[in-house]
């Protein structure tokens, strides 16, 4: 049973389990500076941040939906068809207000459609989107026509690789993402409701919560932070290559599950998503610059979830790993 | 006597090829704590899942004070004053005691038109209704995951009371029970009667029921094929209606 308190979690309150992420990545950083003289540069530590914004606002949604009991493997080329949508509007000359939209809008209309597959479908999450994830990987085909959206107009560029008072854009939107989900989560009747339906469906709807409201809700939460994340995808890159997100949906769930959030539902960490998406960006970045070929990259995050599921399935056999458990 | 506070009228329950409940009528008034027995699936947790909103019936109707009533959901039996502890009691181990009594029906204010909890209020409540039923539970931010059976009981109960409920329906609430906490949950039970509150309560000991409950009803194979006032009746009678040996079950399982 996992016993955690969930009152009065602060918004950055670490555990156990926090702190030993934060030693993780501290201990990688360590590793990689010894190992490789291009490391340990500010332009280096620029690139991991700057590849991790995707990662940190996809994670915040795969984190509701984990805590829910739910899923979602199709969510990387849903950001993909969000980035088409975006270049489109941007190649035709559109107004970079348009395209700020256009993501998010398009990411909201695709977790409605999740939702209706899964929550009203009463399709289980995974099969769902794994269906979803076969429809969406061929339309992103068909839009593109076999070729890249490339050499996209920088007028969004412009508009999101600023500073406000010397804060990087993306870093702003990512902690006003951040604060949104935790007051959900954590300060209102949502959050309880998600909560409860990741413990028990059953049991949240005999206690009288709109469990399909809640679902619903959440998948869409989670397609509109995708469409986010597909505004700054296509900022960056200005391009969309036909591969788009194909390995986003595998390091989200590896990053979510690193943080502590518990893959069968109930119990989640907000904090520890932003770590373990860190931790996965520092591993991957390190491994290539110390001669890993980046083919390797999904093995290492195959392995790391394998890991951490192997290591509290174990954990959970062991007295003492219940103890340590009941008290984070 | 007073019109009663519910009335189940040809209730009906069909999962499939397989009728758990056909003909269901019953009264159920306040004030007065009614006891629901029968065998092992004979219909009895089906019948107050259809009362708290938790099935549809597949027929008859449910009339709350004279007035007609179909419930989509738990929410909606909850709104019109029914409190239900499950027999698999629906608490959320992973939330707080706090959380799950107000579970639901939270207390919220709204800051920009974003419901956000009162969650001192909660606890507050909490707080007393736990000291109110005596219930040795210090600290309501506890996890309900970490409580003895008992203990979840009492939360379960608390949750019933802090809706105010005009029908407080309590399935096996002292199956898992030791004898002091028995005791208190049916204290509790005529307690809430004296309020003027309806009870039903389920069970499968016949000596809790004597001393409780003011009317006995007894189903059996999905039909009610009893019902007495608890001083009318006595012990062996009960067990003969249960098993179907009394002459009068046995008379009308040969009409059916
Ligand atoms: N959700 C369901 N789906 C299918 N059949 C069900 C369902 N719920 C109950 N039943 C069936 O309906 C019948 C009545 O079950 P019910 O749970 O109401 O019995 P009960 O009187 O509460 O028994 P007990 O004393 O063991 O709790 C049983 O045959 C049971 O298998
Ligand atoms: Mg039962």
């Amino acid at each position: 049973m996992n016993v955690v308190r969930q009152f009065g979690n602060g918004v950055f309150s670490m555990s156990g389990r926090e702190w030993s992420l934060l030693v993780a990545c501290l201990l990688a950083i360590v590793i990689f500076s010894v190992a490789s003289p291009h490391y340990a540069t500010s332009g280096n530590a620029a690139t991991v941040l700057r590849n991790s914004v995707e990662l940190l606002l996809i994670g915040l949604g795969m984190t509701l939906l984990l805590a829910m009991g739910g899923i979602d493997v199709s969510i990387g080329i849903v950001m993909g068809l969000a980035a088409i949508a975006i270049g489109r509007v941007l190649g035709a000359g559109g107004n970079p207000l348009l395209a700020l939209i256009a993501g998010p809008l398009v990411g909201a209309v695709l977790g409605c459609v999740t939702a209706a597959v899964v929550v009203l479908g009463r399709v289980p999450a995974i099969v769902g989107t794994l269906g979803l994830l076969g429809v969406y990987r061929t339309a992103v085909f068909v839009l593109l026509g076999g070729q890249w959206l490339s050499g996209l107009p920088s007028s969004l560029t412009d508009l999101l690789a600023t500073s406000v008072l010397g804060v990087p854009v993306p870093a702003l939107v990512i902690a006003a993402a951040y604060l949104a989900v935790w007051l959900a989560l954590r300060r209102t009747p949502y959050g309880l409701h998600l909560l409860a339906i990741g413990n028990s469906e059953e049991k949240a709807r005999l206690s009288g919560i709109p469990v399909i409201k809640i679902r619903f809700m959440t998948f869409a939460i989670s397609g509109v932070l995708t469409g986010i994340a597909a505004t700054f995808y296509v900022a960056t890159y200005r391009n969309v290559e036909m591969t788009i997100g194909s390995t986003l949906a595998l390091d989200a769930i590896a990053a979510v599950i690193l943080g502590g959030t518990s893959i069968l539902g109930g119990r989640c960490s907000l904090i520890g998503t932003v770590l373990g998406v860190l931790l996965l960006r520092i591993l991957q970045n390190g491994l290539l610059l110390i001669g890993v070929p980046s083919l390797w990259q999904p093995v290492v995050t195959g392995v790391l979830i394998i890991g951490v599921l192997g290591f509290e399935a174990v954990c959970n056999r062991l007295p003492l790993g219940r103890f340590q458990r009941a008290r984070a | 006597m007073t019109e009663p506070f519910l009335v189940a009228r040809n209730i009906a329950k069909r999962f499939g090829a397989l009728t758990a409940l056909a003909n269901v009528d019953l009264e159920i008034r306040s004030g007065e704590v009614l006891a629901l027995l029968g065998d092992n699936g004979a219909g009895k947790s089906t019948f107050i899942k259809i009362l708290a909103g938790a099935h549809p019936p597949s027929g008859g109707e449910l009339v709350i004070e004279g007035n007609p009533v179909a419930f989509h959901s738990p929410k909606d039996a909850a709104a019109s004053g029914i409190a239900t502890i499950f027999q698999e009691l629906a608490l959320s181990e992973n939330l707080s005691i706090a959380e799950n009594v107000f579970l639901g029906r939270e207390l919220k204010r709204s800051i920009l038109g974003i419901p956000f909890l009162k969650r001192k209020e909660m606890r507050q409540r909490v707080d007393g209704l736990l000291k109110e039923l005596d219930a040795h539970i210090s600290d309501p931010e506890a996890p309900v995951g970490s409580l003895s059976g008992g203990q979840r009981q009492a939360v379960a109960i608390c949750r019933a009371l802090n809706l105010n409920a005009r029908l407080v329906i309590m399935d096996e609430p002292t199956a898992a029970l030791a004898v002091a906490e028995t005791r208190k949950v049916l204290a509790l039970t005529r307690r809430l009667a004296a309020r003027g509150c309806a009870v039903v309560l389920i069970s499968h000991n016949i000596s809790e029921v004597f001393e409780v409950a003011d009317r006995i009803v007894v189903f059996r194979r999905g039909r009610k094929v009893a019902e007495r006032l608890a001083a009318d009746t006595d012990h062996e009678e009960v067990v003969s209606l249960i098993t179907g040996a009394h002459p009068d079950v046995r008379a009308l399982e040969k009409t059916n």
